[in-house]
């Protein structure tokens, strides 16, 4: 029988489960400008920094790359003047639970991965890495919303979670005519990842992300321009009472870390879900996946 | 006897800006074999005074279209490939061939010896190698150019 509970799908599994073993990482005497070349190449919100004997010593992430930007250092200069040190580890063999745990204490999207020998690097865990390895559950799962759609005489009555209750609520947008100085000032003030462009309408029009700016820094844009200029769209959105599966197949298909969440009219933006959202509700998309994974691991 | 870089290379060669954008290079890519009679799967990247900054190839092109998660996708029946290739077309378009390419790039004096030139290409596991001399790129030898004039000599 199906027991229904909000206990964490991510119990009994580790940090080998979900981690990327490909360690993207550069010398720190490397310049900034090589260092976005090698974020945007490798799809990666940081990377590694090392030192001459190839020790870890620090950690470039994309919202370092916008300091930088906004700070006017010239793009050749060296990644050590904008890392952030030390780069935090845990163990391949630790659970997903606490390394969950420690990133949120320690404020921090990433995680680069040891085996049991102190210093031996085997990989690297950021939240959207889990949030791919509970959608794989999702999917082989027989509760799966896609599963029981195409099956038709089943009953769907597993409690399904949706964009609503996962979402970040509050959205910052700023106006075209805005500066990206203005942009980088309130995605810094918020924390937030991407800002949303919207016409004298208050009608979404664009985006721009920490991605976007990382690029106009390369691309020696003046700070100063418009964020019309430079933002990309259209903007990507799913309606808030679409299924959480939905919204994380979407995000995963085509490459993007966010999507702005409407209600009613495309216009009328509530919140905005990210990988990283969905990561940190730390369960499958249904109340039922405790059970389901551990059908999963049965079959494995 | 062909025995040296420069005695195979070939100086017909066309180059890439880093301030390209991609989608232009990859028309570059596509035009190729009708210019240079060569399908390239690979192009060197140069500033304005002919100094190497980088190589292009078809694989960094590729690795930028590969889907970040594409490892969950696993067994998946229901992905619709068409749209997510269209949704990858559409991301390259503001992407400049300086922000994918590949910076670190070996190359070969134009005196180093066919051995040597073999020799590199193994052990870097690369299909072309730029000839430079006193910092400015002069050819670039290609390995079925090699191979091809190395099966001359041997079946001779």
């Amino acid at each position: 029988m199906v027991q229904f509970n909000r206990k964490s799908t991510l119990r009994n599994l580790t940090v080998n489960d979900a981690m990327r073993r490909q360690i993207i990482q550069l010398d720190q005497a490397k310049t900034i400008d090589l260092g976005i070349n090698v974020l945007i190449k490798y799809k990666v919100n940081a990377l590694l920094t090392v030192d001459s004997q190839g020790k870890p010593v620090g950690v470039v992430s994309k919202t370092d790359v916008m300091g930088a930007y906004y700070a006017g250092l010239p793009v050749e200069s060296p990644l050590e003047y904008i890392m952030v040190s030390p780069p935090l580890f845990c163990r391949s063999g630790d659970s997903l639970e606490t390394a969950l745990e420690q990133m949120r204490t320690s404020g921090v999207y990433r995680l680069y991965v040891t085996d049991n020998e102190p210093g031996d690097l085997v990989g690297a865990l950021a939240y959207p890495d889990i949030v791919g390895l509970l959608y794989q559950y999702c999917h082989q799962c027989e509760y799966s919303h896609l599963k029981t759609s195409r099956e038709s005489h089943q009953d769907d009555s597993v409690r399904r979670f949706n964009v609503r209750e996962v979402m970040t609520p509050s959205v910052k947008s700023i106006g075209a005519g805005e500066t990206l100085n203005t942009v980088m000032e309130t995605l810094s003030a918020f924390r937030f990842g991407a800002m949303l462009v919207t016409d004298e309408n208050g009608c979404p029009r664009g985006v721009i992300s920490k991605t976007d700016l990382a690029l106009n820094y390369k691309h020696g844009v003046d700070p100063g321009v418009a964020a019309h200029t430079v933002m990309s769209g259209p903007v990507s959105t799913c309606d808030v009472d679409s299924l959480l599966e939905e919204a994380i197949k979407k995000m995963t298909m085509i490459d993007i870390h966010r999507l702005f969440v409407h209600e009613g009219e495309m216009s009328n933006i509530v919140g905005v879900l990210s990988l990283s959202d969905a990561a940190r509700v730390r369960s499958g998309s249904c109340y039922a996946c405790v059970s389901s994974r551990i059908k999963v691991e049965d079959h494995g | 006897m062909k025995t040296t870089a420069a005695d195979i290379m070939t100086t017909n060669f066309s180059t890439l800006l880093p301030q390209t954008p991609v989608i232009d290079a990859i028309r570059i890519f596509q035009g190729s074999f009708n210019k240079q009679g060569r399908r390239l799967f690979g192009m060197i990247v140069s500033d304005e005074e002919q100094h190497l900054v980088g190589m292009l190839s078809m694989y960094d092109i590729l690795l930028y279209l590969r889907p970040k998660h594409i490892h969950v996708w696993g067994s998946m029946e229901d992905l619709e490939i068409a749209g997510v290739i269209d949704a990858a077309g559409s991301r390259i378009k503001s992407i400049l061939v300086g922000d994918i390419m590949t910076p670190d790039v070996v190359t070969v004096g134009p005196n180093a010896n066919l051995m040597m030139v073999l020799d590199t290409m193994i052990k870097k596991h690369v299909r072309r190698l730029p000839v430079v001399e006193e910092q400015r790129i002069i050819g670039i030898v290609y390995i079925s150019d090699l191979f091809s004039q190395l099966l001359e000599r041997i079946s001779d």
